[in-house]
């Protein structure tokens, strides 16, 4: 079953490639599209049959030096095929409707089947060739992807070299922290490696490195400057795919480094992990709710979801440290929940920023308002992915966020003085960064959909083709649907990672018995359609009596001419926060006041401009790179055209070979 | 036992939406006394609802169905609270959740709608008030989360009811330092959750100082009815929980006539006692710039922080 | 073949290679590159040549006659013909001091080379420095050169040398690996025969030092 699976996806990815090459660009997307969807569905398909602990694996015949190639995926492997798998398919879906000029090309689809497909095969490698195999496949496709358009805006560049550096810095780590692995082990599968001894100062170097890696293509602070600058730069459905899928297998990635790799006896790893996922949740969040770019603001509440898995795996392994497994099954099991619901509400986000996107022309929020009359099903499915990122009751964002402060509230009872730390400043930091969040959607919807248009283009928005509503009604419905019967998918996830005090109760309630607690968002939604109904009947009887006037003018405390232009924009519904913060945000603010020529009192023209960088770039990275150029451009005096002394280079380089080999 | 919790549930929602706008009365009677005027009555603010709901509500251009559908939204999570939240009794359904963290997803649904509707209105004043008021509950979540916290950390559990049926077991663990901390932070918390003073002013007229009042400033008719008793239910509700956790006696812990009644009268004298302190304290405070609540919330986050700690030492020692 | 007389003719190919790589130095490689460069591919050859005596392989010899033809034939003509009988100009540094430098790499080759002499021993191994002496003033040769024909020949003898400790070290390369270093070698002779053309169709002359004014 499972290699049918794996060999299936192969020949629906030739069969992409051979029709997006040979079809003309009318047909090209009706076409490719569907196949690459069912790449992505044969994924899921595939990592459905691991979970339910099926067994099978693909031998590669390649002849590579370093290690036979197979692929088998593990319960943990076959998970994230399934979410991959399911964003891959429902990606494919919106792009049918989606592309138009650069991103319908030969180009563009090959590699977004390819992309697709590499990403598939991360989880499903049994061994480190064909990981990373897999792995630097999928960069190199995304960076192309990236790059797509190109030709439209200067900034793709930008953002493309930001990403290909990181993701090729991410590669180097994680190339090192294996070949420390694989020489310790003696071999490079995955089932030596786990089951092997490791001495202490390799294992920690090992482990640091790989950790580095992995947050690095997860999007972890301070790796993440990436993020912000290559997910808005990218065509929709990819900013979909990299923002749901790819930066899951940086967490799938830590997941084996920390469960089954190197398993934790020192706490100071798990210390580590906890801590990046606590400073990038907060970070993540803080500068999403001061963005006013959509696309930017969605990319950061990657980076702070993203850090909230983090902050549950270290805190799983930290509690797993210290015996109490229990509780430590909970967090993990928070953990993959979490990687489920951003899923889930992510994808339907992205590909509602693209709706919009394409329907006005605009990313920046402050241009947008007034959608929800104009572009209903985007509104309402953007509206419940909202909802979800929010986690508001009724969500599996919601299921996810409780399952993570249960285990962190019943994890410091074991009389231990840095857990009884650790978790509550947790507690602290991911209430935080939910109330940030949930200030940060509502801004995000509220602007873009609700109240009159900004600008022209919001004004003459329409609805999208059918593709993509019908991705879109896909993701909002796994985003309702996934939280109202939430003990499916805590069975899942237990399998997934072996865990034992996690499975479900009830009408698909979720059930905790580690901890003793149970959830069951049916009854809640029960409770308040049973409590709605009163009031329902009383708001209708009195709309019958007296029906709601339209009248030309709103109260607006008085002032006679309001137009849209006055109404609150992004900017100004964040600024008591970015006042608040500024310390961590640092925005650069120009006030630029031009008085009348008449008088000094009287002002003609008022300019208010305020940038917000992201603090990481311009403290840590902007030094190191100016550093390298100063370097380089010293080094620039090596090259000075005299043949003599580049063959005196070579020279000295052999005398100092010998020098060495013989010493 | 489930049909039992159901009606004790039913009868703190009835209880709840027939004392709340008494409650409000109250407390506009305590400050127009103290003030030296003679007030409206106790029963004015159901006149007020009589009189909302016995006008048209009004459109303005780009309006959308927000602005009706926000408020029904508002009551119903209010309503949902009240019966999630033990006020009259601590009897709770098996399955369903009065958990902490439920309770405060919902009353945070109703922070949404009240958000948007605000945002719907398409002038600079509901965008403010919009504004304003999701910087304050993004702020305000975290000291909620954490002091409630801080009172399950004995229990080992987090649902609601069971935390207050410890306290009732063992009223000594009311007074304990833990507790008032957790206590002092929470009361903090919930001023800044309903819009009381000293972060909101919720009797002024100047718009450039309103947080909750600017976002029902389009809102007319019904919408604005319901707007105004789901804020009511929620301060109501919000109170009953600190007057439940700070003096958990008389509560009702079976579902029998004499102790729901009990109950109720319980919670009234609770709901009368802690409005009246509220309403007073509220004569003598001014309202902070809006600048100035960040440091009020971190300051109760911090005694939040503390009062967990200090219960991981209490166990471990 | 009696071991004195095989280690008598290791030691005499050794001798000349030395001798031709030192008068090359000592001659700026200019007028007398051709028959030098042919000695030296004459020397290997025959070393190659007692190598194969000794051991009883047709191979080797076959392998000698290879080296014979191009090394001592073949390469020196393409040399000369790249040269046109030009004469170049002064190297960087002066006959006296290249020969002391020579002096100082000759110690270096003998200093390096005394652990790769302690895996074995007879006369070949013993003759392994004289391999690496010569890399060492064939890189000499390129690194001070100002004429191109003078890299050429600096090149050619790096190779001489590499081809040397090959031989004395493991008795033999296999022929293909001979035959694949020699076609390579050739590729690269008339990469920089053509090279050397071109700098003279453009400049003139074939002086190294004009190429700086290619340096953006």
């Amino acid at each position: 079953m499972i290699a049918t699976g794996l060999l299936t996806q192969v020949a629906l990815l030739a069969l992409a490639i051979v029709l997006a090459l040979a079809t003309p660009v009318r047909y090209r997307a009706v076409l490719t599209g569907p196949v690459v969807a069912g790449i992505g569905l044969a994924g899921a398909l595939t990592g459905w049959a691991a979970l339910s602990g099926a067994h099978g694996s693909v031998n590669v015949p390649v002849t590579l030096p370093l290690g036979p190639v197979t692929l088998a995926p593990t319960p943990l492997g076959g998970f994230f095929m399934l979410v991959i798998g399911a964003v891959g398919s429902v990606c494919a879906v919106y792009a049918i409707g989606y592309v138009h000029g650069p991103s319908a090309s030969k180009t563009s689809w090959v590699a977004l089947a390819t992309f697709l497909t590499a990403m598939q095969l991360v989880p499903a490698s049994a061994d480190v060739v064909s990981f990373l195999l897999a792995w630097e496949l999928m960069a190199v496709t995304s960076t192309v992807l990236v790059l797509t358009e190109h030709a439209d805006r200067p900034s793709v560049r930008n953002a493309t070299l930001w990403y290909a550096s990181m993701t090729q810095l991410s590669f180097f780590l994680l190339l090192v922290g294996f070949a420390i692995l694989s020489a310790q082990a003696g071999s490079t599968q995955f089932v030596a490696l786990r089951a092997a001894e490791w001495d202490s100062t390799a294992a920690n170097v090992a482990f640091v490195s790989l950790l580095l890696g992995f947050a690095a293509k997860a999007g972890i602070v301070p790796l993440h400057v990436w993020l912000p600058r290559a997910h808005p730069e990218a065509p929709s459905h990819v900013s979909a795919l990299m923002s749901a899928a790819m930066v899951k297998l940086g967490v799938y990635g830590a997941i084996l480094v920390s469960t089954e790799f190197l398993v934790s006896r020192t706490t100071w790893w798990s210390v580590l992990i906890l801590a990046l996922g606590t400073v990038s949740a907060v970070y993540g969040i803080l500068q999403a709710s001061v963005a006013s770019d959509i696309k930017r603001l969605l990319a950061f509440s990657t980076t702070e979801n993203i850090g909230l898995m983090f902050l549950a795996l270290g805190a799983a392994s930290l509690l797993r440290a210290y015996e109490t497994t229990a509780v430590a099954d909970v967090a993990l099991a928070a953990c993959l929940l979490l990687v489920l619901a951003h899923a889930a509400f992510k994808t339907t986000l992205f590909l509602g920023a693209g709706s919009i996107l394409r329907a006005t022309g605009h990313r920046d929020l402050d241009l947008l308002g007034g959608l929800g009359s104009r572009m209903p099903l985007t509104s309402v499915t953007f509206g419940i992915g909202a909802l979800g990122a929010a986690a508001l009751p009724l969500t599996i964002g919601f299921v996810a966020e409780w399952v993570l402060l249960q285990a962190l509230i019943h994890g410091a009872g074991s009389h231990n003085r840095i857990l009884a730390i650790t978790m509550p400043v947790a507690v602290g930091a991911v209430a935080l960064t939910a109330g940030l969040a949930l200030m940060t959607f509502v801004k995000a919807y509220g602007i873009a959909f609700l109240a009159r248009p900004r600008s022209e283009g919001a004004s003459r928005a329409q609805e999208s083709p059918a593709s993509m509503r019908l991705a879109l009604v896909a993701g909002a419905a796994l985003v309702i649907g996934l939280g109202l019967v939430p003990g499916l998918t805590a069975d899942i996830v237990a399998v997934a990672a072996g865990l034992d005090g996690v499975g479900s109760v009830g009408l698909a309630g979720v059930d905790l018995p580690g901890v003793s607690a149970t959830l069951d968002p049916s009854l809640l939604l029960l409770l308040g359609i049973v409590l709605a109904l009163p009031v329902v009947a009383v708001s209708v009887r009195n709309a019958r009596r007296r029906p709601r006037r339209n009248v030309d003018l709103a109260w607006g405390c008085g002032g006679v001419r309001v137009s849209p232009r006055m109404q609150y924009t992004a900017t100004s519904y964040a600024e008591p926060l970015s006042r608040i913060f500024d310390d961590s945000l640092r925005p650069e603010r120009d006030v630029i006041v031009t008085h009348s020529t008449e008088a000094r009192y009287l002002v003609e023209r008022i300019q208010y401009r305020q940038r917000l960088s992201d603090v990481f770039e311009s403290r840590l990275y902007l030094p190191v790179i100016a550093t390298i150029d100063r370097v380089g451009a010293a080094a620039k005096n090596l090259q000075n055209g005299k043949i003599n002394f580049y063959l005196a280079y070579s020279f000295v380089a052999f005398l100092v070979v010998l020098m060495v080999v013989s010493l | 036992m489930n049909g039992g919790a159901s009606v004790l549930a039913l009868i703190q929602v009835l209880a709840m939406a027939v004392l709340t706008p008494l409650l409000v009365g109250l407390m506009r009677q305590v400050r127009a006394r103290l003030e030296g005027r003679a007030g409206a009555g106790v029963l004015q603010p159901w006149r007020d609802l009589r009189k909302l709901f016995a006008k048209e509500p009004l459109r303005a251009p780009g309006i959308s169905w927000v602005q009706a559908v926000g408020p029904v939204v508002l009551v119903v999570s209010s309503l949902v609270l009240c019966s999630l939240i033990p006020l009259v009794g601590t009897v709770a359904f098996p399955g369903l959740p009065d958990d902490l963290f439920v309770v405060v997803g919902v009353l945070l649904i109703g922070t949404v709608a009240l958000a948007l509707v605000g945002l719907d209105a398409g002038s600079a004043f509901g965008g403010m008030g919009s504004s304003r008021h999701m910087t304050i509950a993004a702020l305000v979540e975290p000291t909620v989360l954490v002091s409630i916290y801080a009172l399950s950390v004995p229990i080992g559990s987090s649902a609601l009811s069971r935390i207050v049926d410890a306290r009732i077991q063992a009223p000594a663990s009311v007074a304990a330092p833990v507790s008032l901390l957790a206590m002092v932070s929470l009361a903090i918390a919930v001023i800044a959750e309903t819009s009381r003073m000293p972060v909101d002013n919720p009797s002024t007229h100047l718009e450039l100082t309103m947080v909750h009042e600017a976002m029902v400033l389009e809102s007319s008719g019904r919408d604005l009815g319901w707007l105004e008793l789901g804020s009511w239910l929620r301060l109501g509700a919000l109170l009953g929980l600190i007057g439940t956790l700070t003096v958990p006696f008389g509560m009702a812990v079976e579902v029998a006539p004499v102790p729901v009644l009990v109950g109720m009268l319980t919670l009234a004298i609770r709901l009368a006692v802690l409005g009246a302190v509220l309403a007073t304290v509220e004569v003598f405070l001014a309202k902070l710039r809006l600048f100035r609540v960040p440091e009020l919330l971190a300051g109760s986050f911090v005694l939040a922080l503390l009062a967990v700690t200090a219960s991981y030492l209490t166990v471990t020692v | 073949m009696s071991a004195t007389l095989y280690a008598q003719a290791i030691g005499m190919c050794s001798a000349v290679l030395l001798l031709s790589a030192v008068l090359l130095v000592w001659r700026r490689a200019q007028a007398a590159a051709l028959p030098l460069m042919s000695l030296q591919g004459l020397a290997l050859a025959a070393l190659v040549g007692v190598l194969g005596i000794e051991a009883g392989s047709p191979e080797l010899l076959a392998l000698a006659l290879l080296v014979l033809v191009f090394k001592g034939i073949v390469l020196p003509l393409v040399l000369v013909r790249s040269s046109r009988g030009e004469r170049g100009g002064a190297p960087l540094i002066n006959t006296a001091t290249s020969l002391i430098a020579m002096a100082g790499l000759t110690a270096l080759a003998y200093a390096v080379s005394a652990p790769l002499a302690a895996l074995g021993s007879g006369p070949t191994v013993q003759a392994i420095p004289v391999g690496i002496a010569l890399v060492l003033y064939g890189f000499l040769l390129l690194v001070t050169g100002r004429h191109a024909i003078v890299q050429l020949v600096g090149f050619l003898v790096i190779d001489n040398g590499t081809s040397t400790v090959a031989f004395l070290s493991s008795g033999g390369v296999p022929i293909i690996v001979e035959l694949g270093v020699v076609l390579d070698v050739l590729l690269v002779i008339l990469i920089l025969y053509v090279l050397t053309g071109r700098i003279r169709d453009e400049f003139g002359a074939t002086d190294l030092d004009d190429l700086t004014e290619l340096r953006d």
